[in-house]
């Protein structure tokens, strides 16, 4: 929980158009999509999905 | 010829292929890491979902997509759908499927008329093969034709699947000669493997000829010297090259040599890109263990709030879903005055399936919505600039330069058989 107190590493911008390409790659499951990406409580700041976003909407900040 | 191609979309890669098989040398530059675009497969709990186009193609074996892969020796097998049909309200008056519906072949679309519209539109389908309208909207040249509103909500159900417009969008020309493709090409079809068979097939010719594909490789500038096309940079590196086609629509391939394009004599083609509309859509992925449609066509729903159309591709390759299991895929177009409403769009999508499958048993997998910079298509159908830059020897293939009359991916073919025949004379 506390971790989820602090500012999270990623963040998902305006650009997001809801492909729900970024989910397919998710390895927790952790992203819910519905006219745009969500990142849920499952998330576990891996990343992975950021280079998959074909519009640039992951935001990973180190 | 040293040919650089930016996007690894369907567009480049039938590019790329094309033009590896002919001797020269071709390298590809990707900036995601997989290939594809929005023609490729997302392996999502076990099924093969799609990055955007539906796993089907307008024109199946016969169409222009299926004939360019033929030529460059391409094995993959694409299946005829067995019919398209459309889901009309069981009673004559009804105005959704609530009290039940029934399926017609397309073929009969002309049977819900009037007697006297019936007539009208069997001469009308003789007539305007040889003198095909122009001049107006799909919608309004309907309306100055017949009564019967049906003819309307069909001609939104179809333009909504095939190109995510509306029929008060389209032109009249660019429907007819879509007509004219479907005499001459047939209806559609669903390739093995789903997109990526295709792509997967595109890679090996790309490759059995010594050309390269960098993904993960984002081009940055487009090199022009003493005006005419001179390669590209890729992270910093210049990469000289004859020959430059960008798969990544006309507006992008301008932002990558705005310089040389911002001279006074490039006014009017900046202009000209500034009135593109890109269009946008619905896809909304379901799985079933009982079949949803229960044939390998599609399924129009012109009653439907804003469901467009239907397929069920597990019915060709049972391989796109896990065993047992189905994968049917809803499209919807949406209009840009709601592409801020994706929400509100999706909800009536939802409850549209609700009644077009009622007592059936299926699981939403996942919605996917395409828009503005990822769109259905980045130049809406009949609004394609062509294949040419005002810069010599650079050229856009894709869904921002489609063909005439070639619906989708089809389209994508006609402009990349073009630009060939541009290139290679």
């Amino acid at each position: 929980m506390i971790g989820k107190l602090v500012e999270t590493r990623m963040k998902i911008n305006d650009n997001c158009v809801g492909c729900g390409q970024c989910t397919s790659f998710c390895r927790q499951d952790a992203i819910e999509v519905r006219g745009k990406a969500r990142i849920s409580d499952a998330c576990v700041e891996c990343g992975i999905c950021s280079p998959y976003c074909p519009v640039k909407a992951i935001e990973v900040t180190v | 010829m040293k040919v650089v191609v930016i996007g690894a979309g369907l567009g480049g890669l039938l590019s790329a292929a094309r033009l590896s098989k002919e001797g020269h040398t071709v390298e590809v530059f990707e900036r995601l890491p997989i290939t594809g675009g929005r023609f490729t497969n997302l392996e999502y709990k076990g099924f093969q979902l799609s990055s955007g186009a539906f796993h089907m193609l307008p024109h199946g074996p016969g169409g222009p997509l299926a004939r360019l892969l033929k030529e460059m020796g391409d094995d993959v097998r694409i299946v005829r759908s067995e019919k398209t049909m459309i889901r009309i309200p069981l009673k004559k008056g009804d105005t959704d499927y609530r009290q039940g519906f029934r399926d017609i072949p397309f073929h009969d679309f002309q049977k819900p008329l009037s007697n006297k519209d019936r007539l009208k539109s069997a001469y009308l389908i003789v007539s305007t093969r040889k003198d095909p309208p122009e001049g107006s909207t799909l919608q309004e040249w309907i309306r100055s034709q017949v009564k019967d509103e049906w003819l309307v909500k069909l001609a939104d159900s179809f333009c909504g699947w095939s190109l995510s417009m509306r029929s008060d969008e389209i032109y009249v020309e660019e429907v007819f000669e879509i007509f004219e493709n479907l005499y001459r090409f047939g209806g559609p079809g669903v390739p093995m493997g789903g997109c990526k068979g295709i792509i997967d097939a595109l890679e090996k010719v790309i490759m059995a000829n010594g050309g390269t594909i960098h993904t993960k490789s984002e081009v940055s500038k487009i090199l022009v010297e003493n005006g005419n096309t001179a390669g590209v940079v890729v992270d910093g590196t210049e990469h000289k090259a004859d020959l430059v086609i960008s798969n990544t629509g006309h507006a992008a391939t301008a932002g990558l040599c705005s310089e040389i394009l911002s001279d006074e004599k490039h006014a009017e083609y900046l202009r000209m890109l500034e009135g593109l509309r890109p269009s946008a859509g619905i896809k909304i992925c379901l799985s079933a263990e009982e079949p949803l449609i229960g044939h390998s066509g599609v399924l129009l729903t012109p009653y439907a709030r804003r469901v467009n159309g239907i397929n069920e591709v597990t019915q060709v390759d049972p391989s796109l879903a896990p065993p047992g299991k189905h994968l049917t895929m809803s499209h919807q177009h949406v209009a840009p005055e709601n592409v801020g409403k994706l929400e509100e769009e999706i909800d009536m999508g939802l409850q549209d399936l609700k009644e077009i499958f009622p007592g059936k048993k299926y699981e939403v997998l996942l919605i996917q919505s395409y828009h503005d910079s990822w769109p259905v298509n980045r130049a809406s159908s009949g609004t394609d600039p062509g294949n040419e830059t005002p810069i010599p020897g650079l050229y856009v293939v894709g869904d921002g330069a489609k063909g005439e009359g070639g619906i989708e991916v089809e389209g994508i073919a006609l402009g990349v058989s073009r630009t060939m025949n541009k290139i290679l004379g």
